[in-house]
């Protein structure tokens, strides 16, 4: 018996030490973003230009008939037929819930790429586009749009051949640009190895250049729609997104993520310098590599669906360390959590706040929206804090 | 220069450092060759006539170190061979070489020349993680986020011993233990290293090098920066290092007082060369202190080694 009960507090003992880090605050920023996320999505599915009341809108969140309906699920997340349901399901489920849920996925991406940068450079303020991933992605959207808008491919097919519009492909051309950049970043910084700042001084000439094509780009659009289009993508937009981004962002999102919470431990040893990290065993260029292309691929997914949403990525990691430290064990999770929150909330005043402001019913670029929330809240931690930049 | 075969250790003390002369023919290492010791001289480092029975054979051979960004190596075709389970301590000048050399015995720089064998292997070739099982490096200056504990901190220590996926096991959370034990700083556990003062900061990080649990350890002027007190803290810990393990520890020393109080056997550095090595009473003479310190000093015998009572700079008068 005794040694049963002492078997026992040994296996509580295990449990308590690997949930250790799971600390009274991160649960704070855990279970305060799910609210945020639950209130700004029940906004989000309650209003709109199809008008019903909130009770509708709700209950037609909670249908069962469309919760427990296998076909139903397939046609959302694996792009099948979908079923006959009633209207008001149709327009909450095919329509305004996964805008919030593409909101919830780009906003972790965002969030968690933007803290895996600012652990590779040591830096907190970098964002998941300091080497140079908005401004390829940037430059890709404006040649689509502007020089190849008509241009078609040909993919030989089984049978005859299947004819796209490359603007179809606009999404995948983006994300590809993001990380054709993040490559040429890297092979600029490439002496003998890299450093932090060489990464990210080579992030800034990479992203001057691109920049300027991209603004020069502009001037050779003949058409308002075009122009407007290109600054939707640029600015990051979540207009119009149904369940073909949540297929398009889901598998990116679960891979990206996945391995940024599993790599928590070699952040943390990064962060006590490459000094320090390599004498530790560390290979620091190689994983430092790894890191970072994971960090690109989670802010090329998330640009592939809703363009360059710029100031999540730089201010949920800020948020979240401000309140669970610099653990990013704890930090990950926490960003997992929060960037939907902010993403969210976000969106809920990209899409509905023009028309309680002005009342028209247009819809502005969701990464306004983040930029006039973000700028303020940098300055009230520029005020806060004594120190800000190193970690 | 003619006196520094003082410096020399005689040939009876065991070849526990040595300067490799026949590949040091460069003119750098000025001086050199007045005093041969040819019972020392051995064509490599697997000459393992000092070895203790589990401590580490660590040694470089011919080792030619520089930076990537300057064309002259900073060290130049020096051989060093460290006591197997004892306290070795470099001293010279700055910039004499010193933590240049522990680099590149450390595998933090990438030799341009030579080898460095530890228990007979190439340590340039082996797995960063073995090595680093096997040999542990302190930084001269640290750095980490100031709210992570103490005890996070030097569970770090243990990252060579964990693979990607493994949690903390418990052999893991004992050497923690020992290693907080043995720095003492098990009061500061629970507290947030950017709380700390710089010497309580040193003793954590040394505790983390600690837990690495290492066959050999090098530290980079562990004591440079700190108060007296922290300063005999550090050395303490040295010291139990080498009366009850076999840990094998190379130090960087800027106070000769203290290395020749604390360490077995001295390297002197001048200008990326050896100039001598040996038992403190034969390294710490007048001579050397002007011939490499360019200081007019006293040495004394004291109980536990010869100590420096400096009188005045000298001025340069025979370098040019």
């Amino acid at each position: 018996m005794a040694s049963e009960s002492a078997d026992a507090t040994d296996v509580v003992a295990t449990h308590r030490r690997a949930l250790e880090w799971l600390s009274g605050s991160l649960w704070s920023v855990v279970l305060g973003s799910i609210a945020v996320v639950v209130a700004g999505g029940l906004v989000q599915v309650s209003f709109g230009a199809y008008s019903m009341t909130i009770p509708q809108a709700w209950g037609a969140v909670f249908d069962t008939d469309v919760i427990f309906n296998l076909q139903a699920w397939e046609a959302f997340l694996l792009g099948s037929e979908m079923p006959d349901m009633e209207t008001r399901s149709l327009i909450v489920w095919n329509i305004r819930l996964p805008r919030v849920l593409v909101a919830a996925l780009v906003g972790m991406n965002l969030a968690v790429s933007g803290a895996i940068f600012q652990a590779v450079t040591r830096n907190e303020l970098a964002s998941p586009f300091i080497l140079g991933v908005s401004s390829g992605a940037g430059l890709m959207i404006l040649l689509v749009l502007v020089v190849f808008a008509g241009v078609t491919l040909s993919i030989p097919y089984y049978f005859g051949t299947m004819i796209l519009e490359i603007s179809s492909l606009l999404p995948v051309i983006a994300a590809v640009g993001g990380i054709v950049a993040f490559l040429i970043v890297y092979a600029i910084a490439w002496k003998n190895g890299t450093s932090p700042v060489r990464l990210v001084l080579a992030g800034v000439i990479v992203g001057t250049v691109f920049n300027s094509l991209q603004t020069g780009l502009f001037f050779f659009a003949d058409d308002i729609g075009v122009v407007q289009s290109a600054i939707a993508w640029t600015t990051g937009s979540l207009t119009g997104v149904d369940w073909e981004e949540v297929r398009t962002v889901l598998p990116w999102t679960v891979v990206a993520l996945g391995l940024a919470v599993v790599s928590a431990r070699q952040l943390n040893v990064l962060l006590l310098g490459e000094r320090t990290a390599s004498s530790l065993g560390m290979n620091v260029e190689k994983v430092r590599f790894a890191l970072s292309a994971v960090a690109v691929l989670a802010a090329a997914a998330s640009i592939a669906v809703a363009g360059i949403v710029g100031f999540v990525g730089l201010i949920v990691p800020h948020m979240v360390r401000n309140v669970v430290g610099s653990d990013y064990r704890r930090l990950i999770v926490g960003c997992l959590f929060a960037g939907p929150a902010l993403m969210v909330a976000a969106d809920v005043g990209a899409r509905l706040g023009m028309s309680v402001l002005l009342g028209s019913d247009g819809q502005m670029p969701v990464g306004i929206v983040t930029g006039l929330l973000g700028g303020p809240y940098f300055l009230y931690l520029m005020r806060k804090q004594e120190r800000m930049g190193e970690i | 220069m003619t006196e520094d075969t003082n410096a020399r250790p005689d040939g009876g003390l065991g070849g526990l450092i040595e300067r490799d002369d026949s590949s040091g023919a460069d003119s750098t290492a000025d001086g050199e060759d007045s005093g041969p010791d040819g019972d020392r001289t051995t064509e490599n480092g697997e000459t393992a006539d000092t070895e203790s029975a589990a401590a580490s054979e660590f040694a470089g051979e011919d080792l030619v170190i520089g930076y990537p960004t300057a064309d002259e190596p900073v060290v130049d075709g020096e051989s060093v061979r460290v006591a197997p389970g004892e306290v070795t301590a470099l001293v010279g000048p700055n910039g004499s070489g010193k933590s240049t050399l522990l680099k590149g015995l450390a595998d933090q720089l990438s030799l341009s020349a030579g080898t460095v064998r530890l228990d007979g292997r190439d340590v340039h070739a082996m797995d960063t993680k073995e090595l680093a099982r096997k040999l542990g490096l302190l930084s001269q200056e640290n750095v980490s986020p100031d709210s992570l504990t103490v005890e996070k901190l030097v569970e770090h220590g243990r990252y060579p011993h964990r693979g990607f996926f493994d949690p903390l096991s418990d052999e893991d959370r004992d050497a923690v233990d020992r290693a907080i034990d043995l720095a003492g700083v098990d009061h500061l556990r629970g507290r947030e290293v950017g709380q700390l003062s710089g010497g309580q900061k040193q003793l954590v990080w040394i505790a983390m090098v600690l837990a690495q649990d290492t066959d050999v350890l090098l530290l980079d002027e562990p004591t440079t920066f700190l108060d007296l007190h922290h300063q005999l803290e550090v050395m303490e810990i040295v010291e139990t290092l080498r009366d009850e393990s076999d840990i094998t520890v190379v130090v960087v020393l800027h106070d000769i007082d203290q290395a020749a109080r604390y360490a077995d056997h001295m390297v002197a550095l001048e200008d990326g060369s050896i100039y001598a090595s040996g038992p403190p009473e034969k390294v710490v003479t007048e001579d050397l202190l002007a011939d490499v310190f360019g200081v007019e000093a006293i040495v004394e015998d004291a109980a536990w080694g010869p100590q420096v009572r400096p009188q005045r700079p000298l001025h340069d008068t025979a370098s040019e």
